[in-house]
């Protein structure tokens, strides 16, 4: 039972790999954690159209928030 | 961390959007809402759920980029991910990947360029157009691709419009921003908004102002540094220039200005009178103003006609492209919005070179302005007309010498025409009508039953053929669709219509129509053509196989058209006895018997047994008086697909020409029994010498009528029905579809209608030929009873002279006084009656000769050349011509001018 679980893991681990070696391949600029929630997202059934029309506009806002901040330093 | 635990989508969003602002969770609140509004809005993706495809694109992107290496490396990688299975939705975790993908060559520009924004972010959320619902994997693949222009996949017409657009003229459009699609429904926001928030981000004012200083085609340099600069000295009074143009960017819109307002009275946007304003600026503005007006125009031509249902398809797509080509204006307009936003942010004491004035505005705006003039009067010849009718409205327009405005014009005509190809294309491949609105030039009249399926149900709307489509080929259209119709309802043939015609292929997209619309002597033709033939060939086919047409047309010709002559005869042979008899005393079911005897008899038993179980015998309506011969008549039934080639009025001809032949051929048969009566009496009665010129008579008059009837028979079987039957077959076998059959058929029947004398013009005729027939009649009910008293005198006599010769053997007196003056008296009673005889018989040939010669001269007069030839025939020796004066003045005109003629 727990060499299951334990060969269960490995294989999460495996493929995790895989997807980020994939996502600096195409050089989507995320990040281990952003790229295991996505991943999460993504097997829960979310559009993954919506879901990169989002991280696209959480960026722009994260560098517009930030290019703002330096104007007001 | 790596577990995949199912956590809800709301908490791996937060963190998710903590994780990629850097923030905490409070802070990023915000975005959070953002996001989950975008995701919940977009829960059913627009895109397939095809790994393979995914993959492929992932692979066709590096490519792309020129990195062989790392595609075979990704391979390798989504191969590994495929073998360990613990995703679910790998498409979609590779999707999202590779959306979030950037080229590293490309400098990073994730903030400023606006024109990213609209590209990037905003297709997502514009599935509101038809085109993208029906291609989502364009979108995808467009999104990928646009670093290298206009790809194909994104083409939708409404683009390629553009690209003419952008291409001919200076429009101040930035290219980038050409190449995302417009935001119909952008998610919650409105374009302006978008806008608004993504201008502030900009750090640096150039980075913004960059689309609009940087586009290639923004008229020429030299023009710009004449413009004058616009007057900023504060002219208390005056309007600023800054202040008109922002006014005049409002009315651009329709949208009444602070100065510049829409008249009502006049009907056009004017400067408010009371502005103090010089007189090039209150010119230039006004000039200006006219945009407003004819956007008004178009605008409230669309929202006025896109809400109303009963303006069908085509006229929604008319909306639908006259929306798209708002549209494009309004994304115009919205790039000069924001560089007025900058310029104003900058301050009004900054100009620059790219500043707005109103003189660069008229320069802008001239192209859009001649695209909205055209968009207007298209908008004012279309009103009040829908369907096939406003494709023929805007394909008027679409002549035009201005390259231009030809584009935008077949721009909108391959829309407008798409739903008229699609009804046509619809109507062509499977028969069907979904026409709701009546706009296609197919009508169907739901009342009229499979019976009359071919004739009637359906018909061409002359109003609504668009005038790019030829009379000749919307008449094929209507045939194809006629045919698959009635092979379906009428034949009960199953065949599904792909196996009819091969290329059964729809247009998909406007711009197949478009390609259509271009090539329509072309492809289109050809297309047609080869439904047209396919679908014709096939539904002969069946006729022909199924439902042996052409053998139940040969059986009119032998049965109802008297061809099987010794069937005819042997019928006649059989009949004779019952047809004598008055016509109330037959009785169906006698003659039915009769005519299956006949049937056995002869060569028809040799016949499909389909044609001679539709035979049968009808009896016409009695008349008091009237005997068997008058009422009596074959008849042909047919039903289901046959009768829409033999329809009730065929039939009805077909049995009249019936009548007509049988009565002809019933004088030729009674000609007969009387030339038979007169070969078996001449022997007999030569003992009689005082009936020799009696019968002399006779047997002139009856060969005078030989002659007329084989004259007659000779024309009705060669001149008539051989010669038509033979147009007709060769017709037939040359025949493409069911209406030229139909055609042929009608044709022959009305020839020999007309030619039978059964029509009205010759009804005179009819009526002589009748007489004559008459007097045939009467003719042979003289001469038999001629023949009775003459053999019944016969048979006294040699009873006289036997009762004579016994006694003389008995050895008494042969003849005592007292008998032998009553045989005198009788012999001498006898011999009285002849010449009562001879009169009879001569009243009777006068008779018949005033009526053949009447008949003869109503022949002459008749304007039917093969009627004039019948006439020759019938007095060949002329006879007829030394008696009647009347005759020999129009036969020698015939013969003098013969010769003349050759």
């Amino acid at each position: 039972m727990a060499s299951a679980a334990n060969t269960n893991l490995n294989a999460v681990r495996e493929t995790m790999d895989v997807l980020l070696e994939i996502s600096r391949l195409l050089n989507t600029g995320l990040d281990m954690e952003s790229l295991s929630i996505c991943v999460r997202l993504c097997e829960q059934g979310i559009n993954p159209e919506a879901l990169s029309a989002v991280i696209k506009e959480l960026r722009k806002a994260s560098e517009s928030l930030k290019a703002s901040e330096n104007c007001a330093n | 961390m790596a577990t995949l635990d199912q956590k809800s989508p709301n908490v791996l969003l937060q963190s998710l959007c903590c994780r990629i602002t850097g923030k905490s969770e409070a802070e990023v609140a915000h975005q959070f809402q953002y996001a989950v509004r975008v995701i919940g809005s977009n829960y059913a993706p627009t895109i397939e759920r095809d790994e393979f495809l995914v993959s492929e694109k992932i692979k066709k992107e590096l490519l792309k980029q020129r990195r062989e290496t790392d595609a075979a490396l990704f391979s390798e990688l989504h191969r590994k991910l495929q073998t360990q299975g613990v995703l679910k939705h790998r498409w979609s975790v590779l999707y999202l990947l590779l959306s979030l993908s950037e080229d590293p060559r490309k400098p990073s520009s994730r903030v400023g360029n606006y024109g990213a924004l609209f590209a990037q972010a905003l297709p997502r959320d514009a599935h509101s157009t038809p085109f993208y619902c029906t291609r989502p994997q364009s979108l995808a693949l467009g999104y990928g691709e646009r670093s290298t222009g206009l790809s194909a996949s994104v083409g939708t017409s409404g683009i390629s419009s553009l690209g003419v657009y952008t291409l001919n003229g200076p429009t101040p459009t930035p290219q980038s921003l050409l190449a995302g699609q417009p935001p119909q429904s952008a998610g919650a926001q409105p374009l302006g908004s978008r806008l608004a928030w993504a201008l502030p981000m900009s750090s640096s004012p150039s980075s913004a102002l960059a689309p609009p200083s940087t586009r290639p085609p923004l008229g020429p340099p030299a023009l710009s540094s004449r413009v004058p600069r616009p007057r900023r000295d504060g002219d208390t009074g005056e309007v600023n220039e800054v202040a008109l143009v922002r006014d005049i960017l409002y009315v651009f819109q329709g949208i009444d200005g602070k100065f510049i307002k829409l008249s009502a009275q006049d009907n056009c946007y004017k400067i408010d009178s009371k502005v103090v304003l010089c007189k090039s600026l209150r010119d230039t503005s006004s000039r200006l103003a006219e945009l407003g007006w004819l956007h008004n125009k178009v605008r409230k031509y669309t929202d006025a006609r896109s809400l109303d249902r009963a303006f069908g398809l085509v006229g929604q797509s008319f909306c639908a492209s006259l929306h798209q080509e708002l549209k494009e204006y309004y994304r115009l307009l919205s790039v000069l919005h924001s560089q007025l936003q900058v310029e104003d942010d900058q301050g009004v004491n900054v100009c620059t070179e790219s500043s707005l004035t109103l003189r660069r505005l008229l320069v802008w705006m001239y192209d859009p302005k001649v695209r909205l003039k055209t968009l207007a009067a298209l908008v004012d010849y279309c009103q009040g007309r829908k369907g096939g009718e406003l494709a023929s409205a805007v394909h008027a327009y679409g002549k035009t010498g201005d390259p231009q405005m030809r584009a935008l014009v077949q721009h909108i005509l391959s829309l407008v025409s798409h739903p008229i190809l699609n009804f046509l294309y619809r109507w062509i491949y499977d028969g069907e009508l979904e026409d709701t609105y009546h706009e296609f030039f197919v009508a169907s009249d739901p009342n009229v039953k499979t019976d009359r399926l071919w004739h009637d149900k359906y018909s061409l709307r002359k109003s609504m053929i668009p005038s790019f489509i030829t009379m000749d080929q919307a008449r094929k259209v209507l045939l194809i669709g006629k045919s698959i119709n009635f092979l379906h309802q009428v034949c009960h043939d199953r065949t599904p219509p792909g196996k009819i015609t091969s290329a059964s292929k729809s247009a998909d997209t406007p711009k197949d129509a478009a390609e259509l619309l271009s090539d329509l002597e072309g492809a289109f033709q050809e297309k047609i053509d080869a439904a047209y033939f396919d679908t014709s060939k096939y539904l002969l086919d069946v006729l022909n196989r199924n439902y042996l047409l052409l053998e139940h047309l040969q059986a009119m010709r032998r049965y109802l058209l008297l061809g099987q002559g010794d069937f005819i005869r042997h019928l006649m042979d059989l009949l004779k006895p019952e047809l004598v008899r008055p016509a109330t005393t037959l009785y169906q079911h006698n003659l039915t018997g009769i005519l299956e005897t006949a049937v056995r008899a002869t060569n028809a038993q040799f016949d499909n047994a389909e044609i001679l179980k539709r035979l049968d015998v009808r009896l016409l309506e009695v008349s008091p008086g009237d005997t068997g011969w008058d009422v009596f008549s074959l008849d042909y039934h047919v039903d289901g697909p046959i009768a829409t080639v033999f329809t009730r009025e065929c039939m009805g001809h077909y049995l009249r020409v019936f009548n007509f032949l049988w009565r002809a051929k019933r004088m030729e048969y009674t000609l007969t029994d009387i030339w038979k009566g007169q070969m078996c009496n001449a022997k007999l009665l030569k003992t009689m010498p005082e009936l020799s010129g009696v019968l002399h008579q006779c047997h002139i008059l009856a060969s005078e009528m030989v002659h007329f009837i084989h004259q007659m028979q000779y024309y009705i079987t060669f001149e008539v029905l051989e010669c038509s039957w033979d147009e007709l077959w060769n017709k037939v076998q040359q025949a493409q579809d069911l209406d030229h059959i139909i055609a042929a058929h009608e044709v022959f029947l009305d020839t020999i209608i007309s030619r039978c004398l059964l029509d009205n013009n010759s009804r005179s005729l009819l009526n002589q030929l009748r007489a004559i027939f008459d007097q045939i009649i009467e003719f042979q009910s003289a001469q038999d009873s001629l023949y009775r008293s003459a053999l019944e005198e016969l048979s006294l006599r040699l009873q006289f002279e036997e009762k004579k010769r016994q006694r003389e053997e008995e050895g008494q007196w042969g003849v005592t006084a007292e008998v032998e003056a009553e045989e005198k008296k009788r012999i001498q009673e006898f011999q009285e009656t002849i010449p009562k005889m001879r009169s009879q018989l001569r009243i009777l040939t006068h008779f018949y000769q005033s009526i053949v010669q009447q008949f003869l001269v109503l022949l002459m007069t008749s304007s039917d050349e093969s009627l004039r030839f019948l006439s020759f025939r019938l007095d060949f020796n002329e006879h007829y011509r030394a008696r009647e004066p009347r005759l020999r003045a129009s036969l020698g005109a015939t013969r003098g001018r013969r010769p003349s003629n050759i």
